[in-house]
């Protein structure tokens, strides 16, 4: 397949026919990314073998979105290593994204003391695994642990803010920026539990 | 805080990334042509961290910097004293400057005696306590040793007042730091950039030198001078032309 410009692309990506895949890392991603992209924060070991089995058997052209060049080469090679086609790379970030005039998603940020200070304002979500909780869990924070959303969505309320939290604030913005481009209102805990509990702010056990 | 270290051990120096695992943010300090800019951006892709600030510390004599090819790659300005005389535009620092990361902090403090131009980086981590963690010293004060104040200008005099300089940066700034602050400079072993004394270990506490590093124990700026003309290496035979293309200028014929 020949390169092809940004608009192409975004075509086929509504179409569903290809996936663009935001490679930077979830805080970047969080804080803007291309509307309809999905995070798969780039690293070198056997990155594109991780993208293979994400896709779970299915082999669908993908397209790379980074900030620079250096992450855009190596993100392509390791896909294609792995055996994915790559008709679309994008090395101009967020910046390039929107002076080429195409949409950009956002997630909220919120810290853990504007969390505090609102809490009864949100659907405390927290995405860490069972084994994580005993540190213990935000005041009236549900707990779904990250693998486990697609499948507990309808706990969820379209209707109102949500606030994902994890451990450390990465995870929570992926779930968050997922959340988003399913429709939700949602803002990502800056720093998680780490910061919640380093704040000294109360928690539940569980 | 995430901080990692990256050593070039072939020419004795140190390069860092450093960031805040909250942010997501990071910034490189001294970035090594040995290592290449890519290395840096490669491993802040690892750690989950953007590259928000490149720094260097002074203009380098004694290697290449990959400061500036890091700057065209990831579109993050250098920063560098104000006194740097280099040909290309950077982002000016002064005393007291802060590069803020999120909860990581570093501020900015004027060291000249290595050249005019040195600083050193003071570091927080709010997350942990107000109080400096650790300071990237740069090439004034070193393991065992200090920077040698004759790369930057070799005229006696102006070495001389160099020394002095170096003397007062060490003394009344490095040293006003609690003992439990770490020390990273910005050489180790080898490097051309100290003398004798530089131990090939390139990590230190201030505590440690306070208490043993010979060029400390002197509260005389005249024997401090001194001693550091007494001890001084050949400079290394490339300085000139290493530090013109570092500065961004033709080298000198």
């Amino acid at each position: 397949m020949a390169s092809m410009t940004a608009q192409d692309f975004m075509n086929q990506v509504q179409q569903g026919s290809v996936i663009l895949l935001d490679v930077n890392p979830p805080h970047a991603y969080s804080k803007a990314h291309p509307a309809g992209s999905y995070n798969f924060p780039f690293h070198r070991r056997q990155w594109g073998q991780e993208v293979k089995r994400a896709l779970n058997g299915q082999n669908p052209p993908i397209g790379i979105f980074a900030e620079n060049s250096v992450i855009a080469q190596s993100a392509k090679d390791s896909l294609e290593e792995a055996g994915i086609t790559v008709p679309f790379v994008f090395d101009q970030g967020v910046k390039g994204w929107e002076q080429a005039g195409l949409p950009v998603a956002r997630v909220h940020d919120l810290t853990v003391d504007e969390l505090l200070q609102n809490l009864d304002n949100y659907i405390v979500v927290d995405v860490r695994e069972s084994y994580e909780l005993r540190s213990g869990i935000i005041p009236g924070a549900i707990s779904i642990p990250m693998g486990q959303l697609q499948a507990r969505m309808s706990e969820l309320d379209k209707a109102k803010p949500h606030a994902i939290v994890c451990a450390s604030g990465s995870r929570s913005a992926s779930v968050a920026a997922w959340l988003s481009q399913q429709g939700f209102n949602v803002a990502n805990v800056v720093g998680g539990m780490s910061l919640w509990i380093g704040a000294r702010h109360p928690v539940q056990r569980t | 805080m995430i901080f990692v270290p990256m050593w070039d051990g072939s020419l004795g120096c140190a390069s860092f990334l450093l960031g805040d695992e909250a942010q997501g943010q990071a910034m490189v300090v001294d970035p090594l042509g040995n290592l290449g800019a890519d290395s840096y951006i490669l491993g802040a892709a690892e750690l989950g961290l953007e590259i928000t600030a490149i720094v260097e510390t002074h203009v380098h004599a004694d290697h290449h910097s990959a400061a500036r090819e890091l700057s065209q790659k990831t579109g993050v300005p250098v920063s560098l004293s104000h006194r740097a005389p280099v040909a290309y535009d950077f982002n000016p620092l002064r005393q007291n400057d802060t590069i803020d990361l999120g909860h990581v902090k570093a501020v900015v403090w004027e060291t000249p005696g290595h050249t005019p131009d040195s600083i050193s980086l003071v570091v927080t981590d709010a997350t942990r306590a107000s109080e400096p963690w650790l300071i990237l010293s740069g090439d004034s004060l070193f393991v065992g040793d200090v920077g040698r104040p004759d790369l930057a200008d070799p005229t006696p005099e102006m070495v001389k007042a160099a020394a002095l300089d170096q003397f007062h940066s060490i003394r009344d700034k490095i040293l006003t730091l609690p003992d439990t602050c770490e020390l990273y400079p910005a050489h180790y072993g080898a490097s051309a950039c100290g003398g004798l004394f530089l131990s090939s270990k390139p990590v230190s506490t201030i505590g440690y030198e306070r208490r043993w590093n010979r060029f400390v124990q002197f509260t005389e700026p005249d024997e401090f001078v001194e001693q550091v003309l007494m001890l001084l290496k050949p400079p290394p035979e490339s300085a000139a032309a290493i530090r013109a293309e570092n500065l961004g200028v033709a080298a000198p014929v």
